[in-house]
Order: structure tokens, then sequence, then C-alpha cells
């Protein structure tokens, strides 16, 4: 359904679509203009304090090495938990929000969208499509936005049931514990590549690029460090695993949470060109979900926890969404429109709920959300190909490495 | 792969070499996804810093550029044949979607840092 569709939606006049664009206009520019020293004294604090865990961690490792065993454990433990706190945060408030050009306007030549690259499997470059472009351009449109499942779980209803996802609870469990892996092949296409509808210059350009970031994280955690621990390399190479399982957990969770409870909607628009920019800020706000708690829990889950906010303005620095939270959510109870928040533990259930309950065919359960539309089903995989790399007839061709 | 800031094929190109270029035009599909994903409408391939706009005096006095986000490189390249008058450089921009009221129908970047 187009976001005009939409129940929510339709007891707003064309003028209150426009207004609630205007009102979120006026938010926007106000955090443009206000912008500064303080926020960029935030980020660097942040990244200053994250490369000191990192570090203590990487060097807690390698000096309790030679010491006793009664000694060396709790360091290597404490170290590994570190370590997987420091992947945390770069991973999600400053790697993921530094890479959407929130704080381009320091120009920073290090703290900047086109020099970042992070701690994780997915390529920095690879990432900006996928996410920034696809998922944010196209957020919840079926056919169109990968995140919906990540090309491996079923989660919409919509989306064509199989035999296959009776193991949906498994894959689910292994998509949150691999997760890093998973969004690092997750701007490939795999349906693409499979159909050989990909440009095989493109796919291997890809995959190289995915390899030898691979590599290098694998490296670093699993060769370089263990081996600068000496005779407990074994030691060091665990704490480094459990440090990636936090990392890939915690992400995978945080990334469920903003987009699967009960009261994010999905779409199956066609024509999104010609969205207006009031209409894409409410796909944004049907679209996506925000789960409550303290200022640690939003710092650790990159201020996603304000997944509406940052929906809406997704250029904006992060530190700022829980100042304009307030108001949006005003703005949403002002025209009667959906906010929808909870506690993390009852957006992650909801979560479950839904893998769960698409493992099986619709007419096994029942539906926790409003329908798309009548009668929609559409197949695995992307059925439009945004960023299909289509041949240039003029060129003769492809038009990413033409 | 093409370096940070450097073109290897557009500059004294045609703008029909051009990533994002269509039909004769810059293509809005095309436009949204270079300030997205962050890559040169230019060459396809990542933005470095600074990063260039090419517009026309109206453009600049506004600071909304219907183009894409270009490397310096390649926006120089392009800067004649697409018949640009101003270059712009800034460290960042914002993308701008068009209003239902609004008499700009494109979509547009206006840079936040001008260098």
């Amino acid at each position: 359904m187009a976001i005009s569709d939409v129940a929510a939606y339709a007891h707003l006049t064309p003028e209150e679509v426009e207004q609630i664009g205007r009102e979120l206009d006026a938010i926007r520019t106000e955090i443009e203009e206000s912008r500064g020293a303080a926020d960029a004294l935030y980020i660097r604090r942040v990244i200053r304090a994250q490369r000191w865990m990192a570090a203590s961690a990487r060097i807690g490792m390698i000096v309790s090495s030679p010491m006793d065993k009664r000694v060396r454990r709790p360091v290597v433990a404490a170290s590994g938990v570190m370590l997987g706190l420091a992947k945390i945060l770069e991973n999600m408030e400053i790697g993921h929000n530094v890479m959407h050009g929130q704080w381009d306007w320091m120009n920073d030549p290090e703290i900047h969208s086109s020099t970042w690259e992070w701690d994780t499997g997915q390529p920095a470059e690879q990432w900006k499509h996928s996410h920034n472009y696809i998922h944010h351009q196209f957020t919840n449109v079926l056919g169109y936005d990968n995140d919906i499942g990540y090309g491996v779980l079923r989660m919409a209803r919509e989306q064509k049931w199989s035999p296959a996802h009776l193991g949906q609870p498994v894959y689910n469990a292994l998509l949150a514990l691999l997760f890093q892996w998973g969004v690092a092949l997750h701007d490939l296409d795999l349906e693409a590549i499979r159909k050989g509808e990909k440009d095989p210059k493109e796919m291997k350009r890809q995959l190289r690029q995915i390899a030898e970031k691979g590599r290098n994280q694998f490296l670093k955690d699993y060769v370089l460090y263990p081996a600068l621990s000496g005779k407990h390399w074994k030691d060091t190479l665990k704490a480094n695993a459990t440090a990636n399982l936090m990392r890939n957990v915690w992400a995978y969770l945080i990334i469920f949470c903003g987009h699967f409870p009960d009261g994010a909607l999905h779409f199956t628009e066609e024509e999104l060109e010609d969205e207006t920019r009031a209409e894409w800020y409410l796909r944004q706000i049907y679209a996506t979900a925000n789960f409550e708690g303290g200022p640690l829990l939003h710092l650790m889950s990159g201020n996603l926890g304000y997944q509406i906010e940052h929906h809406v303005f997704p250029d904006l620095p992060s530190n700022r969404y829980s100042q304009i939270s307030g108001r949006i959510r005003a703005l949403c109870e002002k025209y009667d429109i959906p906010y929808t928040s909870g506690p993390l533990h009852r957006q992650y259930g909801q979560v479950l709920r839904t893998v769960m309950k698409l493992s099986l065919p619709n007419h096994m359960t029942k539906d926790d959300r409003p329908p798309t539309g009548d009668d929609v089903e559409v197949a695995h995989g992307r059925i439009r190909h945004e960023d299909r790399q289509v041949r240039r007839t003029e060129l003769g061709a492809w038009s990413r490495t033409g | 792969m093409v370096a940070h800031g450097v073109s290897a094929r557009v500059s004294g190109g045609t703008p029909a070499e051009a990533f994002a270029w269509e039909d004769g035009g810059w293509s809005r599909r095309l436009v949204t996804r270079c300030a997205l994903a962050r890559v040169c409408g230019a060459c396809g391939t990542p933005l470095g810093r600074p990063i260039a706009f090419l517009g026309d005096a109206e453009e600049t006095a506004r600071n909304a550029f219907h183009a894409p986000p270009m490397h310096r490189a390649c926006a120089e390249g392009l800067q004649g044949p697409v018949g640009a008058t101003h270059l712009v450089l800034t460290a960042g921009f914002e993308f701008v979607r068009p209003g239902a009221d609004d008499p700009d129908t494109r979509v547009r970047c206006a840079p936040n840092s001008l260098l």
C-alpha cells in the first residue's frame, strides 16, 4: 500500500500532511542551526573513550599473559567484555552515525563519512549503499528494503511462505550469532546473483572488498592479538571471539527492534519517486519503532532507541535525538498518528513472536499488525533492484563500472 | 578501484558518461542514490573530501544544488561540458526532498560547511 492508504493516515487532510512536514522541517532547521562545538566535543569524547576501552582491553590480554592463572583468567575475561563494549560503541554510536554523514559538517578529516572504516565485516562503501540509500530511502517497502529479514527471514506476512521457513527460529538465532558476516553480504544482492542479473564485474569487485575486509578482521582478532599473548594465545582468541559475539548479538537486537515490533508497518508502493517530503517523513514514522531506556542504553545502541527520530532525520547528529524525541512524540499525538515505542524487552518479544509466527503459513496464525493491503504477496529478494547494475545502452556498459 | 578524491575517467568527459546522468539530465533516482550512499555523481565511486557541487548563480545563492555530490576533480572535468558556472566545495551537505508546495520539484543538496 502507498503511504496515503495507511489507515492511520487516512484521517489527515493533505493540508495537515504538509503542516506536519513543515513542523518537522522547523525542528530540523533548529538543530542544523544550533549544531556546533558542543556536538563536536561530544563525538570526540565518545571516540576517545572507545579507543581507550579497546586499547586497555587489548593491552590487558597481552600483559596478563605471563601472570598466574588466578590473576590472568579474570583479567582476560574482563578485557574480553571491555573489548565487546568497545566494538559495540564503535559500530553503533560512532561508525553507523559517522557513515551517515552526521558529523561531516565538522570538516574533520577522520570523522567523516568518506573516510571512516568500521570494526565489522562489511566494507564501509557497501554499507553506505545498502543502509544509507536502500534502507533509508525505501524503508519497510517490500521488495525494495532488504532489511526486512535480511534475505534470510520472513518478517512480513506478505512475503511468500515456503516450507524452508519452518526453520526460521534457527536461522534467526544463527543470524544473531553471526550478524557481522550476514551484514557483510548484505549489499551483494544474492538473489540477483542467483538469477544471473548482477553485473559480474561489480560482483567480483564487491566480493574482493568483502574478502579483504573479512581477512583483516579475522587476522586482527584471531591471529595478531592472540600471537602477541604468547603461550596463552588461546585465552586471547576466546576473549576476542566473545567480544565479537557480544557485538553481533547486540547489533542484531537493536536493529531488529527498530523495524519489527508490531506497530511498524510495511509498504508495497511501486512509485516512490514522487513522494513529497512530508509523505516521506510520515512513512518513516509509520515504519519504525523506538525503545525506551536510560542514557547509557541509548549510547550503547547508537541512539537507535530513537529509531523514529533517526529515520526522520538520518543525518542530524545522534546526540540530538533525545532532545527532539519529546517534540516528535507530541507532534504525533497532536495529529493522532502512531508513535511506536516501548521497553526493549517488550519490543524484542514482539520481534521474536513475529519470527515464530511467520515460520508458519499465514492461515495458521493471526496478524499482529495492520495488514499491508488486500491479498498482497511478494517474492523473496528484491523485486525491484534500485541498485541493480543495469546496462547503459548509450555506453554499452554497466552503470556502476562503465 | 579509483582512489578517493581522484577522477579516473570523467575528467574532460561528456555528461552522458557521468554516473548520475540519464536522458539528458541529472537523474532524480541516481542523484538520490549518490547523495545518500555517498558516491560521486560523475564517476560512481565513493566520495572524498572536499565534496564538490556544480550549479549556476541561482543555485549558489540559494545554497541548493540539483547536481549530485562529486569529487573535486570530477566536478572540474564536468563543469564545462554541463555548462555549470559555479563550483562549490563543502565538507558536508543535507539532502533535501521537495515538498508538495515547493516551486522547485527536484531533489537537491544543500552544502552545510562551505570551504
